[in-house]
């Protein structure tokens, strides 16, 4: 029999599971611990980075999206949430051609989300610009655009939460522009679905927790071969690839739309000069560190991603980054650069406190802090005594990450030090020793 | 009763390495689950005081004891030492070269962020013989109790 595993975000598989530990260390939260050498154990908070996903070799992990592509638009009005990483997965095709092929594998509408991303760059523009006179405000204000970001500060930074800038996400901006228009032309009399296609494994989907619409995600890989198919057939037709009028966020013809999901997208189109964008886990973790101890103040706005090449290395994507990378650039090149929004209207949209998040952020500590207990000052001691004790090399044998959370669970859980490969080589040794 | 004590080497010019010991003590008062501002005045002053040694002092030593209610930081170096304390408490005065101002350092806040977020510093630098930076703190009734 085997069991599975579920966080918010990732599924472990323990019948595929080979124990090889890769997880465990790749893990950002020191989350996973590996119990007998093949059952897994989850111990603290998954914020949803993917990481073990991307890394495991046994194929024991996945994304806890349950959308199958098959069933699009049977018996209810689909509804695509579409990644700008999408359209960065079909070179030479423009946006608008990739939009086509959605409605032609089901979906009746078409939400683009760079369009709610252009949204929120203004808004960023206006509050940056707005408070730059302020030398108390906490400098740099940190991209709240990416879900990971967010919740690893949380997790593990929550003196940071006031540098998260206090504007409306991209995709809430677009889930309420769909519950305002588009939920209200078909429910209640037709069921309707929201499509979260996404590149990463980060949407946590609460089944009927949707507004009169039920809301689920599903991976940029598992529609792409459908996907590929129809834009396929599209462009060999004489038929424009011009979507299908609705309103103006279901179609789009800009060259930029694939940008946002580019590194160094987000500020890219921004006017504001003092700003910074770092990509990457490990890269994020240690300018997130740099900011805790006071660096960087002279950086106004920080754009943070937890996936290499941002928005394009997510973990759900079918292209590979860099060649996604590639596209995005020739799109850019071929269509070019441009706004569709006038600055104007969404300064009005500002005004009338439209961008207000909707949460304050130190409520995030409650649903992403972390879930062990405090040590004490005791506790403290025993986990660095027993962590000089094991004199380890962090390999992971145990089934901890390295071996201070290995320390650490000795002192809390009272894991078996004898679980240590080095101890336990040192116990063997002695043995042998004639006395 | 004896507090927990670390002791953590600072090599100087490697910035590469630099903060590290005191991502190390926020790791500890993290799993104690310190207030999250306390722990960010500690990691500034830390940071500031393990730099300096980076950028001014030569190869030195960050020594953390905590103790109920209270931390030190205890920050010593084998440098030239600062010639005159009065000076290099005054925001913005700095002896960082242009090299350590391209890196983003030196901005001469070293010591008055310290003593701003230190509930008490104190700084001994007897001439040929070093820099000694001593910084507590203090964590509250109950907090860091055994």
């Amino acid at each position: 029999m085997t069991s599975v595993h579920h966080t918010r975000y990732v599924r472990f598989d323990e019948g595929r599971c080979t124990g090889c530990a890769a997880c465990l260390r790749a893990c950002p939260t020191k989350a996973i611990r590996i119990r007998d050498h093949k059952s897994i154990r989850i111990v603290d908070q998954c914020i949803g980075c993917g990481a073990c996903l991307r890394i495991c070799p046994a194929g024991a992990v996945s994304a806890a999206v349950d959308a199958r592509p098959d069933t699009i638009g049977r018996g209810h009005v689909a509804v695509a949430l579409v990644s700008p990483v999408l359209y960065a997965q079909f070179p030479g095709v423009m946006p608008g051609g990739v939009l086509l092929g959605l409605h032609r594998m089901g979906f009746t509408h078409t939400v683009d989300m760079s369009f709610f991303l252009e949204m929120f760059q203004y808004a960023a523009e206006a509050f940056i610009t707005r408070n730059r006179a302020e030398p108390t405000a906490p400098w740099p204000l940190i991209s709240p655009v990416c879900p990971v970001v967010v919740r690893l500060i949380a997790f593990q930074f929550p003196s940071l939460l006031p540098h998260l800038l206090p504007v409306l996400r991209p995709v809430a901006l677009m889930a309420r522009e769909v519950r305002r228009r588009i939920i209200p032309l078909h429910a209640p009399h037709a069921p309707v679905v929201l499509y979260y296609l996404n590149p990463c494994a980060t949407m946590a989907v609460t089944p009927g927790s949707g507004h009169r619409a039920a809301e689920t995600a599903i991976g940029i890989n598992a529609v792409f071969i459908d996907l590929k198919r129809h834009v396929e057939q599209i462009l060999g037709s004489d038929m424009l690839p011009f979507a299908t009028g609705g309103f103006e966020f279901e179609s789009c013809s800009s060259g930029n739309a694939a940008l946002g999901a580019m590194p160094g997208g987000e500020i890219a189109n921004m006017d504001v000069d003092r700003s910074l964008s770092v990509h990457g886990l490990e890269e994020t973790v240690a300018y997130l560190h740099q900011i805790e101890m006071g660096r960087l103040k002279d950086i106004e706005y920080i754009e943070l991603r937890t996936c290499r090449e941002s928005c394009l290395g997510g973990v759900l994507t079918a292209v590979d980054k860099y060649l996604a990378r590639r596209n995005v650039q020739k799109m850019i090149d071929e269509f070019g650069l441009g706004r569709r929004l006038p600055r104007k209207t969404v300064l009005r949209l500002y005004a009338r406190g439209e961008f207000q998040p909707e949460h304050d952020p130190s409520s995030l500590t409650r649903l992403f802090g972390g879930r062990k207990a405090p040590l004490s000052l005791e506790e403290a001691q025993r986990v660095e005594a027993t962590l000089t004790a094991i004199a380890g090399r962090d390999c992971g044998a145990c089934g901890a990450p390295d071996c201070l959370s290995f320390a650490e669970d000795v002192v809390r859980d009272g894991a078996r030090m004898s679980d240590c490969m080095w101890v336990h080589a040192r116990c063997e040794a002695q043995k042998e020793k004639p006395s | 009763m004896a507090g927990l004590t670390k002791t953590f080497f600072i090599k100087a010019r490697d910035f590469v390495h630099a903060g590290e010991a005191s991502i190390r003590v926020q790791q500890i008062l993290k799993s104690m689950h310190l207030d999250a501002v306390l722990i960010r005045r500690i990691a500034v002053c830390s940071y500031e005081g393990e730099m300096n040694v980076v950028m001014h002092g030569a190869d030195g030593q960050l020594v953390m004891t905590l103790e109920t209610g209270r931390l030190e930081i205890d920050i010593r170096d084998g440098g030239p030492g600062i010639p005159d304390i009065d000076l290099a408490m005054r925001p913005g005065w700095s002896t960082a070269s242009d090299d350590q101002r391209e890196m983003g350092f030196g901005a001469g806040m070293g010591l008055p962020n310290m003593k701003k977020n230190a509930d008490r510093i104190t700084i001994e630098c007897p001439p040929g013989n070093g820099t000694r930076v001593r910084m507590t703190f203090d964590l509250g009734p109950g907090r860091g109790a055994a």
